[in-house]
């Protein structure tokens, strides 16, 4: 304890002893000049600090006792006080501060005054002073030096090229400067200073088999630190340039080889090299390495073995030092390709088949080349064999136009098994230099199936996977794989104990694969399960076409085609049918993806809708062109219904007119046929003018009640049938005529001249009374019996049609007309006719309203002889009535 | 406690310690193997790298040779074996490896100058970037190297003998002479300078069993 309490003391008193031999050394020095300088010294000014070590410093007071200690503070550049605990009052003059020195830019450290007196005040310059604390980091060693002396010609560069990793901050004040040194025997060279990581010693001629000593030097303001020494010979730092000059040679005797032969890129004098080779197949890019034990000797030549025959390889070398087998290596030579020597093939060709036709009796054989075909095929043997024996041997040649490779797919005949229960195929491959191993395959035309169950198809990492279950109760030989895509058909095999593998071949993303899995066991393939897949899916490359639309008057019924296989890109998941009204947002409705068809449904009728629709896969969707369409204006029934009910009103009105007529035929009957009194019944038909009553035979024939009348009845009626047939012939001239009838002489006494005047046939018949058409109904109103004016015209009212009817042609030539007539028509008999009103035909008395004649006016007048000249057909009526009712005015007419 | 007890146990102290005695002698021994093994191994290295150079000199001398009388023009291949006087011996004497080694030592100190003047009389005879030049430069640079390296072999190997200084004193070097006997001088030194190189080598060979015992073959299976 006491020796260590005096070495404390010690320790103390030294420092304190030091601090105030600075002290009295600065006040000594400035003392001399205290005439220029300021009031406040500091001490030390160091040409650098250390970053992360603690400053002290000191501020003494002189020539003034205008402030102490007390009155003094320290700043860092202006800024920052620094605190008052860092402070440390030496005397009443001198004030210490002890700072850590941090941050890398250089900076002041200022002793200043706080005291205001005017002196302080108007001397404010000569009570600050301060120190540059220029910063640095300490110097540190570098590390992972490597030199090298690289080939210059024949010889080896005089430079050694060296670099380093540097270690240690810089600052922008004080960099950390490094030089290279390099000794041997002969001497010590040392590089430029340098404030990089690198740098080159210029050595003259580079120093073979010499030990070199190198290190690098890092120095700066704070001090010097020297790198690990890299003790080596000058030639361990030796980079030459790589093997010159290599080159492969086959050897026709030796098709798995190579012979390699190259140059030493330098003398071997100067230096002895170990080579390294490296080779791979011409496009891998996964190198082959020589073991370094098997070329470290002096050596020119190398034969690469266990070479692939008829394989281009590519080789490189290089090489460095062989003492100690360290040192840089070169850089790998220029590539040197070359391939090996044909061989025969060592394998059997990949044989396998391809079904056909509905039954899987047409089979194609196909076959891969060998694996190790060993240069090109140029044919395969062929033979077929069944039960028997051999059936047909074939040399196929092989498809020259590709190049022969494990991927080539010969097709090597189509075989039916229609007529064949079974068929063995062997196949073997031939090249220039032999032939194969025979493949062999049985083809069985039908049989139980084993199925290999559960298939299960996936991809990751770009590659697609098959797994599957092994078949129950089968002794499998091995597994084909085969995945097929439009038009191309690629398999591999597998060993039976495999269950799960990975697609070998190269498969293209987008396009679907029907990935199915065979089971062969000796010889025979059994069928299998098959699924398919895509490498990787992406959006459909278009969308489905919408084919057709069928608009009704709410729905629309779409039909759109499926995207094509090789543009779908994936398995389609659903369509989504997106349809809208103009000016409206659009709806969209999911549909499964093995649909082709909607009817959309709730549309407005006579609405024109535009419709698209979306395939999707899980990569994308791809909308089809849009569609548009309208709605019908009616749904389907509506017209039919429109026309249906008219139909059916109509109908019930016409049945309800009818049955109305029917129910009130009476009323109708008398408003539309009024009930028109029977001339026969009235008085008037006792009237006869000259016959006297007993001339009443024709009565008998006639309806009893009528008695004078009658026989003008039946004349008139009689007239009348023969006035129907003239009235159609002259019906046109009298309604064009208008004449009036006038009641000149119309009736039976009165000249008809009068009332046809204006006649042009007037005068012809004029000349004849008896044609005198009797127009007029005569009523008398007191029995008018005759037609004897002379002496009762004072007696007689005569009561006369109005009527403005022209007369009748038949009328206007009664001798004509009524011959004709009597001859062409023939009335059918009627001999009730005028029984009653009700018999009276209705259409006759339309006619003879239209005529303007009252049915039952007069009828003409004829001759006996016209009636006994009428015709023959008429002659049984007419001479009945002719003898019973016709009574020929002989007596009673007169032309007045 | 008897006598006859003390006496058992002095005899069993006895044993201990004839046992520990012999235990550290083999230590002591099996040490010193190592230390000679790697010492050895360390001189193979050094001798071998001496020989390595060695034949890099003197296939670099038969290259400067080479260019040398390309270099002269045309210049009778016997004038190159005329004999002059002044050059140093190119035989090594002696019969010990240490006396080989500083007779090699010697003659290569003796043969510096006289290349240094052959370098200098090319000077004047050849352009300044002549290879020749370089080559020569070279070889004086590798001579000096080699020197060096014989020197420090020889005390490393022989750190109690101190190197023999030459007999004759210093080298003495020819008088002026003229371009033809310059040509001759050099063609003469040169040559002169390989036949040291060739004895060098061979008696190189001959002393890596004498110097540097336990030396793995492997090591000097160089010519």
């Amino acid at each position: 304890m006491k020796l260590l309490f005096s070495s404390g003391a010690v320790v103390m008193m030294s420092s304190m002893v030091l601090q105030l031999f600075g002290l009295a050394f600065v006040a000594s020095v400035l003392h001399a000049k205290h005439e220029f300088s300021t009031h406040l010294v500091t001490s030390p000014h160091v040409p650098v600090v250390e970053i992360g070590t603690n400053f002290t410093a000191t501020c003494v007071i002189v020539n003034t006792v205008e402030v102490t200690a007390d009155s003094l503070y320290w700043n860092l550049s202006e800024s920052s006080v620094v605190p008052e605990k860092n402070y440390i009052k030496i005397n009443e003059s001198a004030l210490a501060v002890t700072i850590l020195i941090s941050g890398e830019e250089s900076e002041w450290l200022f002793c200043s005054c706080k005291k205001n007196s005017p002196y302080v005040s108007l001397n404010k310059s000569k009570f600050i002073h301060g120190i540059y604390l220029k910063k640095a980091y300490p110097p540190r060693r570098v590390e992972n030096l490597s030199c090298v002396a690289e080939q210059d010609g024949k010889l080896v560069s005089g430079f050694l090229n060296c670099k380093w990793d540097a270690v240690g901050g810089q600052t922008e004040d004080v960099k950390t400067q490094y030089t290279v040194m390099v000794q041997h025997e002969s001497g010590t060279y040392r590089s430029t200073p340098t404030l990089l990581n690198k740098t080159m010693v210029d050595l003259g001629f580079f120093p073979h088999f010499m030990h070199f000593d190198v290190w690098v030097v890092a120095d700066n303001l704070l001090g010097t630190v020297e790198s690990e020494h890299l003790k080596q010979d000058a030639n361990e730092f030796v980079k030459t340039d790589p093997p010159s000059k290599v080159t492969a040679f086959p050897e026709e005797l030796f098709p798995n080889c190579l012979l390699i032969k190259w140059e030493h890129p330098i003398e071997d004098v100067r230096i002895k090299l170990t080579y390294q080779i490296r080779y791979c197949q011409s496009g891998s890019h996964t190198w082959s390495y020589i073991p370094l034990g098997d070329t470290d000797k002096v050596i020119t030549s190398f034969r690469l073995q266990n070479l692939q025959p008829n394989s281009a390889y590519v080789i490189q070398m290089r090489c460095r030092n062989r003492e100690g087998n360290s040192g840089p290596w070169s850089n790998w030579s220029a590539n040197e390709t070359k391939t090996t020597p044909e061989d025969r093939p060592r394998s059997k060709p990949d044989l396998w088949q391809l079904s056909g036709g509905d039954h899987g009796e047409e089979v194609q054989i196909i076959c891969k080349d060998p694996k190790h075909a060993n240069g090109r095929i140029t044919s395969f043997g062929l033979i077929l064999y069944n039960k028997n024996g051999p059936l047909e041997q074939e040399i196929i040649p092989a498809d020259q136009n590709q190049n022969s490779s494990e991927s080539r797919v010969t097709v090597l005949k189509k075989i039916s098994l229609a007529d064949k229960q079974f068929v063995r195929v062997c196949v073997n491959a031939n090249n220039s230099k032999g032939t194969s191993p025979e493949a062999c395959l049985i083809l069985v035309r039908s049989s139980e199936k084993t199925t290999v169950e559960k298939l299960k198809v996936w991809t990751q990492e770009g590659q697609m996977f098959v797994e599957w279950k092994r078949p129950n109760n089968t002794a499998v030989s091995e597994y084909v794989v085969e995945w097929a895509r439009h038009g191309k058909t690629d398999w591999q095999r597998e060993n039976k104990t495999t269950t799960r593998t990975a697609i070998k071949g190269s498969l293209e993303k987008f396009v679907r694969y029907n990935v199915s899995v065979y089971v062969i066991q000796s010889g025979r393939v059994w069928k299998l399960v098959h699924k398919e897949a895509y490498l990787e899916q992406g959006a459909p490359e278009q969308g489905p076409t919408i084919n057709k639309s069928y608009p009704a008057y709410d729905n629309a019924h779409l039909v759109w085609d499926e995207i094509p296989l090789d543009k779908r890109r994936g398995f389609i998941t659903n369509y989504n049918i997106s349809y809208r009204k103009e000016n409206e947002a659009p709806k969209s409705i999911r549909v499964a993806a093995n649909n082709t068809s909607y009817t959309l449904t709730e549309l407005l009728g006579n609405t024109k809708y535009e419709v698209w629709i979306s395939a999707s896969t899980v990569a994308g969707s791809k909308n089809s062109n849009p569609h548009s369409f309208t709605t019908l204006r009616y749904a389907p029934g509506t017209i039919e219904g429109i026309v249906v009910g008219v139909s059916l009103g109509f109908l019930f009105f016409v049945l309800m007119a009818l049955l109305l007529c029917f129910l009130k035929k009476d009323v109708l009957k008398e408003n539309f046929w009024p009930q028109i009194p029977n001339p026969g019944e009235s008085t008037i038909g006792n009237w006869s003018p000259d016959y006297p009553p007993k001339e009443e035979t024709p009565k008998e024939n006639c309806v009893s009640g009528v008695s004078v009348l009658d026989v003008g009845v039946c004349e008139v009626k009689l007239g009348f049938e023969e006035d129907k047939t003239s009235l159609s012939l002259k019906k046109g001239k009298y309604l064009s005529e208008e004449h009036s009838s006038g009641i000149g002489g119309s009736s039976c006494m009165s000249s008809p001249r009068q009332s046809v005047s204006d006649s042009d046939e007037g005068p012809d018949l004029a000349d004849s009374t008896a044609s005198t058409v009797q127009y007029s109904s005569v009523v008398a109103s007191s029995g008018y019996k005759g037609q004897t004016p002379s002496s009762h015209s004072q007696h007689s009212i005569f009561s006369r049609s109005e009527s403005t009817q022209p007369l009748l042609d038949s009328e206007e030539h009664p001798d004509v007309s009524l011959q004709e007539g009597c001859r062409q028509v023939q009335p059918p008999p009627r001999p009730s006719l005028f029984t009653g009103a009700e018999n009276q035909n209705s259409m006759e008395s339309d006619d003879f309203r239209l005529l303007g004649v009252e049915q039952h006016d007069f009828c003409p007048l004829r001759e006996d002889t016209e009636l006994t000249t009428g015709p023959d057909s008429l002659s049984a009526d007419t001479e009945s009535g002719a003898v019973s009712s016709y009574m020929p005015q002989l007596g009673g007419y007169r032309p007045q | 406690m008897n006598g006859h007890v003390k006496n058992m146990h002095f005899q069993q102290l006895v044993e201990r310690g004839a046992t520990l005695l012999c235990f550290l002698l083999l230590v002591v021994v099996d040490s010193t193997k190592t230390v000679a093994a790697a010492r050895n191994q360390e001189c193979s290295n050094d001798l071998h790298r001496t020989m390595k150079l060695t034949r890099l000199v003197h296939k670099d001398t038969g290259d400067l040779i080479k260019q040398y009388k390309t270099s002269q023009g045309e210049m009778p291949e016997l004038l190159c074996k005329a004999s002059v006087s002044g050059i140093p011996d190119p035989n090594i004497s002696g019969l010990e490896p240490s006396e080989k080694i500083a007779s090699m030592y010697a003659q290569l100190q003796a043969f510096s100058p006289h290349l240094t003047r052959v370098y200098e009389q090319q000077t004047d005879l050849q352009p300044p970037k002549s290879p020749l030049l370089n080559l020569l430069n070279m070889v004086i640079n590798q001579t000096g190297m080699l020197t060096r390296r014989i020197n420090n072999f020889y005390h490393k190997v022989f750190p109690n003998l101190p190197l023999p200084e030459p007999a004759g004193g210093s080298t003495t070097l020819p008088p002026p002479q003229n371009v033809f006997q310059q040509k001759v001088y050099g063609c003469v030194v040169l040559t002169t300078y390989k036949k040291l190189l060739t004895n060098m080598s061979k008696n190189m060979r001959t002393l890596r069993s004498k110097v540097c015992r336990k030396a793995p073959a492997s090591e000097f299976n160089l010519f």
